[in-house]
C-alpha cells in the first residue's frame, strides 16, 4: 500500500517527491543531505560544537593559507665549482678560466664555492622538507575536517535517535496500556461452565456477562464459602501464576485453614462440596462476588486483587 | 551542403558519451547532407595514443578522416596542471598549457580546418573542453557550431572557454541546464542556440522474456546501465540498495550492466552481467521495473532517454541537475538526494504499479516529443537554415597579448564553477524568437557576469534573462538554523 496519494491521472513528480519527503520526515525526523551536513559543518559549527575550540571557517582559512604558501615557490640555485666562471659568452668564459690562477693569488675562492654549494643543497633539502610538511598539514586538515564533519553528522544523528526513542517510548506505553486492556476483557470458562452456560443457567440479576479471568475456585472452597468472590476481573500474568501456585498448594495439602486448624475449616469432602454448590447455585454467587470485587477494585487498587476470598 | 563533424575519437567500438553522440549525429545528418568526420588517430581517452592510421575510411557510410596526435598524454603532468588551474589563481598561459596537456593535441587537424574551411558549410565541434574544440573554432569561426556536452565540473570555470562560447556561430545544447550554465558563465545569449540532445535507436519490439531466460533472472528487477564506477555514484547505489533490501520486504533485484571498475558487493539480490550488446541492453531495460541512474554529472543521460523510450520510469540522483530537471520536466522519473529518499522512492516505484506505469507512459511521450530522431534531425536542419539566413558574427575574441596571457589574475576554476547558479530547469523551453537586427549589428559581447556581479545578482539576472525558470536548489528549513 503506497503511503502517498496520487489521485489524478496526470502525475506530478514534484508533488510525489514532496509527499515522499514528508513521509521520510515523519518516519526519521529531519533528514539532511550531504551538502547540508557540509554547510552545517562549515558555517553552523557553534550550534553543535564549542566555538572556542574549532574554527567555523576552517576550510576558508586553510585555503587561504595553502594558496599563500603554494603560490610562492621558494627560489633555489645550482652551485658547482664552475658556477663562478659561467657565462653565455664563450670568450669571456675562456678568459676567466685563463685568469683563474691569477685570481687565486689574491684570494682562495674554493671555500666560497664549497659554502655556496652546501647552501644550495640545504635549500633543496628545506624545500623538500617543506613540501613534506605541507603534505602533512594537508593530511591533518583532512582529518580535522572529516572529524568536524562526522561530529556534526553524529550530532544530527543523536538528535534524530532521541526523537526516535521518544517516539518508541510513546508507542511502548501505548502497547502496554493496550495489552492490559486486552487482558481485562479475556473471558475464561471451564468446560463445565460452558456446558451449563449453553442451558442458560445464569443468575437472573447478572445481566451483562461478567468477564472471569479465573477458573472456578476449588470445589471444597466453593462449597464452604459460597458467598466469597471467586476471582478478580482483571489481572496480569504474574497474578495468575501466583494464584495457580496457591491453588496447587491447596490441592496438595488441603485447605490452608484446615491445615492450620482454623475455626472456619470445612468438614465436608469434595463430593459433598459439589453437591452443596449445585444446591446453592454457583453462578449466582459467582456473579455477586464479582460485582463485589469490582467495587473493591475501584477502591483498593491492584494489590488487593491478589487476595482471594477467605485469604484476607 | 557539406558538413564536418569534429570529435576527439571516432569509431563503431567507441562508446564514450560525446563520441557516440557525434557518431549518431554524423550518421543521421548524412541522410540530408554530405558529412565528413574529422578526428584523431587515438582510441584511448586516457593516453590519446595514435592507434589508427592517419587516413580516410568509411564507417557506416560516413567518411572519416583521421589526424595524428602530437603527443600522448602525460597523466602526471596533466594532473599537476589540473590541480594548478582548478584550485589556484593562475594565468591564461597556464590554462592553454593545461589544454595542451589534456590532449588530444592535433595541430595537423587544426591546420586542415584552417586550410579547407571554405570546402565545408559548417563544422560541428563536439566536447568544448578538448584541444580540437578550442583551436578548431578559432580556425573557422564563421562556420563553427559547437556541441559543448558540458557538465558541471571544474573545467567549465576556466577563462579560455567563454570566448569560444560567445564567438561560435551556434550552439547545440544537450539540456536546458547545460544552456543555463553556459549562458551564466559566458553571457552568450546572443549566440543562436537550441536544446537538442540526442536520439536513440530503440527497437520496436524488445524481448524481455529472452533476456530473463538468457541470464536466468526471475522476479522484478531494477537495472543500472553504464560504467560501474565510483564517479558514477555506484558505491552509493550499492549501499542504498542493500539498505533497501534490509529494511523492506522486497523482491527486487538490482541488475548491473557494464564494465566494473569497482568491487561489487556479494549479495544474492545484486547481479552483475558485464558489458552487453545493445539488443540485450534494450531487452533488459524493457523487462525491468525501473532504471536507476546514480550519476552525479551528466550532460545528457542517453540510457535514461532509452528507458523512457521503452516506457520505463527512472530513479535518478537529484544531485545531477540535468537528470533531476529531466525527471521533473518529463514527469517520468523520481529522484533521490539521500539514502532515505532512495529507499522511499524505490519502495514507491516497486509497490505502486499504477505510479510506475504512469511515469513510464509520460517518459515515452517525453522521448517521442523531444528526442525522437526526426525531431533531432529537424532541429539540426532548422539551425543550419537559420544560420544561412543570418550574417556571421564578429567571430571569436583574440587572445590577450603575451604579457597579459602570463598575468596570474585568473581565479581558481573550481571557485568559478562553484559560484554558478545550480538547480534544475523545471519548465520546458519556450520557443525563442531570433532578433535579427541585433545579429546584423553585432557588438562586442560583454565580459562574463562572474567579473561584474555577485553570485546572487548574477543568479537572479540570468534567470530573468533566460525567460524560463531555473530553480535554485531547494533548501529545507532546519530546526534551529538561522
Amino acid at each position: 500500500m503506497p503511503d502517498f496519494n496520487v489521485r489524478s491521472d496526470s502525475v506530478n513528480v514534484e508533488q510525489i517527491m514532496d509527499q515522499i519527503r514528508a513521509r521520510i520526515r515523519e518516519k526519521r525526523g529531519v533528514d539532511y543531505t550531504e551538502q547540508e551536513v557540509r554547510e552545517l559543518a562549515a558555517v553552523k559549527l557553534e550550534k553543535f560544537l564549542d566555538p572556542r575550540g574549532v574554527r567555523s571557517d576552517l576550510l576558508e582559512q586553510f585555503r587561504k593559507k595553502e594558496s599563500a604558501e603554494t603560490s610562492q615557490p621558494l627560489p633555489n640555485y645550482e652551485f658547482t665549482d664552475q658556477t663562478l666562471y659561467e657565462t653565455h659568452r664563450a670568450p669571456i668564459r675562456w678568459i676567466r678560466q685563463l685568469l683563474n690562477p691569477l685570481l687565486k693569488l689574491f684570494f682562495n675562492p674554493n671555500p666560497l664555492i664549497q659554502a655556496l654549494h652546501i647552501q644550495s643543497q640545504l635549500n633543496t633539502m628545506t624545500v623538500e622538507r617543506d613540501a613534506a610538511r605541507r603534505g602533512l598539514v594537508q593530511l591533518q586538515y583532512e582529518v580535522l575536517h572529516n572529524l568536524v564533519l562526522e561530529t556534526t553528522r553524529l550530532g544530527i544523528e543523536v538528535k534524530n535517535l532521541k526523537m526516535r526513542v521518544e517516539s518508541l517510548t510513546g508507542r511502548l506505553e501505548f502497547n502496554e496500556r493496550r495489552a492490559r486492556a486486552l487482558e481485562s476483557v479475556v473471558v475464561y470458562k471451564s468446560p463445565d461452565e460452558r456446558e451449563r452456560g449453553g442451558g442458560g443457567g445464569r443468575a437472573p440479576h447478572a445481566e451483562p456477562p461478567v468477564p472471569r479471568a479465573e477458573p472456578p475456585a476449588p470445589r471444597s472452597e466453593a462449597a464452604t464459602q459460597p458467598a466469597a468472590p471467586p476471582a478478580e476481573t482483571s489481572e496480569g500474568p504474574g497474578q495468575r501464576s501466583r494464584r495457580r501456585r496457591r491453588r496447587r498448594g491447596r490441592r496438595g495439602g488441603g485447605l490452608a485453614s484446615t491445615i492450620m486448624g482454623g475455626p472456619q475449616a470445612p468438614a465436608t469432602s469434595a463430593p459433598e462440596a459439589d453437591a452443596v454448590r449445585e444446591a446453592v447455585g454457583d453462578h449466582g454467587t459467582a456473579a455477586e462476588s464479582i460485582e463485589r470485587e469490582m467495587a473493591a477494585d475501584s477502591t483498593s487498587g491492584p494489590e488487593t486483587d491478589d487476595l482471594g476470598p477467605g485469604e484476607e | 551542403m557539406k558538413l564536418a563533424v569534429v570529435v576527439q575519437r571516432y569509431g563503431p567500438a567507441i562508446n564514450g558519451g560525446a563520441e557516440l553522440h557525434a557518431r549518431y549525429v554524423a550518421e543521421h545528418l548524412a541522410r540530408h547532407a554530405e558529412v565528413e568526420v574529422l578526428t584523431t588517430c587515438a582510441t584511448d581517452y586516457v593516453s590519446w595514443r595514435n592507434e589508427l592510421p592517419a587516413d580516410v575510411e568509411m564507417i557506416n557510410g560516413v567518411s572519416v578522416r583521421r589526424f595524428r596526435v602530437r603527443q600522448e598524454r602525460d597523466t602526471t603532468d596533466f594532473g599537476r596542471r589540473s590541480d594548478h588551474v582548478f584550485k589556484l589563481p593562475h594565468s591564461i598561459a597556464d590554462e592553454l598549457a593545461w589544454l595542451d596537456s589534456e590532449g588530444p593535441a592535433s595541430p595537423s587537424l587544426v591546420r586542415f580546418i584552417n586550410r579547407n574551411a571554405s570546402r565545408y558549410d559548417y563544422f560541428f565541434f563536439f566536447s568544448y573542453r578538448y584541444y580540437h574544440a578550442y583551436h578548431g573554432p578559432r580556425a573557422a569561426p564563421s562556420r563553427a557550431v559547437l556541441v559543448p556536452t558540458a557538465e558541471r565540473d571544474d573545467a567549465i570555470g576556466l577563462s579560455i572557454f567563454p570566448a569560444i562560447f560567445r564567438g561560435v556561430r551556434a550552439i547545440m545544447y544537450n539540456s536546458p541546464e547545460e544552456r543555463a550554465m553556459i549562458e551564466a558563465i559566458a553571457a552568450n545569449q546572443q549566440v543562436p542556440s537550441v536544446v537538442v540532445g540526442i536520439g536513440s535507436e530503440v527497437p520496436a519490439n524488445p524481448q524481455p522474456g529472452r533476456f530473463r531466460q538468457k541470464f536466468n533472472i526471475r522476479g522484478p528487477f531494477a537495472v543500472y546501465v553504464g560504467r560501474i564506477d565510483e564517479n558514477k555514484g555506484c558505491r552509493e547505489l550499492f549501499e542504498a540498495f542493500l539498505e533497501y533490501v534490509r529494511s523492506e520486504s522486497t523482491r527486487l533485484t538490482l541488475v548491473l550492466i557494464g564494465n566494473s571498475m569497482l568491487p561489487i558487493p556479494e549479495h544474492p539480490r545484486i547481479r552483475h552481467l558485464g558489458f552487453l550488446d545493445d539488443g540485450d541492453k534494450f531487452d533488459a531495460i524493457a523487462g525491468s521495473e525501473l532504471l536507476v541512474m546514480p550519476s552525479y554529472f551528466e550532460s545528457l543521460s542517453m540510457v535514461a532517454l532509452e528507458a523512457w523510450a521503452l516506457g520505463r520510469p527512472v530513479l535518478a540522483n537529484a544531485r545531477c541537475d540535468v537528470l533531476k530537471g529531466q525527471s521533473i520536466r518529463s514527469n517520468a522519473g523520481l529522484y533521490y538526494e539521500t539514502r532515505a529518499e532512495f529507499v522511499e522512492t524505490l519502495r514507491a516505484l516497486e509497490s505502486n504499479r499504477w505510479l510506475s506505469v504512469a511515469l513510464g507512459r509520460n517518459g515515452r511521450q517525453f522521448f517521442r516529443e523531444h528526442y525522437d530522431w526526426p525531431v533531432i534531425e529537424r532541429k539540426y536542419l532548422d539551425m543550419m537554415a537559420r544560420l544561412a539566413n543570418e550574417p556571421a558574427g564578429p567571430g571569436i575574441e583574440p587572445l590577450p597579448g603575451w604579457l597579459a596571457r602570463r598575468r596570474r589574475d585568473r581565479p581558481a576554476a573550481r571557485e568559478v564553477a562553484a559560484a554558478l547558479a545550480a538547480g534544475p530547469v523545471v519548465r520546458s523551453e519556450p520557443p525563442r524568437m531570433v532578433d535579427t537586427t541585433q545579429s546584423q549589428t553585432p557588438t562586442r559581447p560583454a565580459p562574463p557576469p562572474a567579473q561584474r556581479r555577485s553570485g546572487a545578482e548574477r543568479d537572479h539576472g540570468d534567470r530573468r534573462r533566460r525567460g524560463w525558470q531555473a530553480r535554485p536548489q531547494a533548501r529545507r528549513q532546519r530546526p534551529g538554523g538561522a
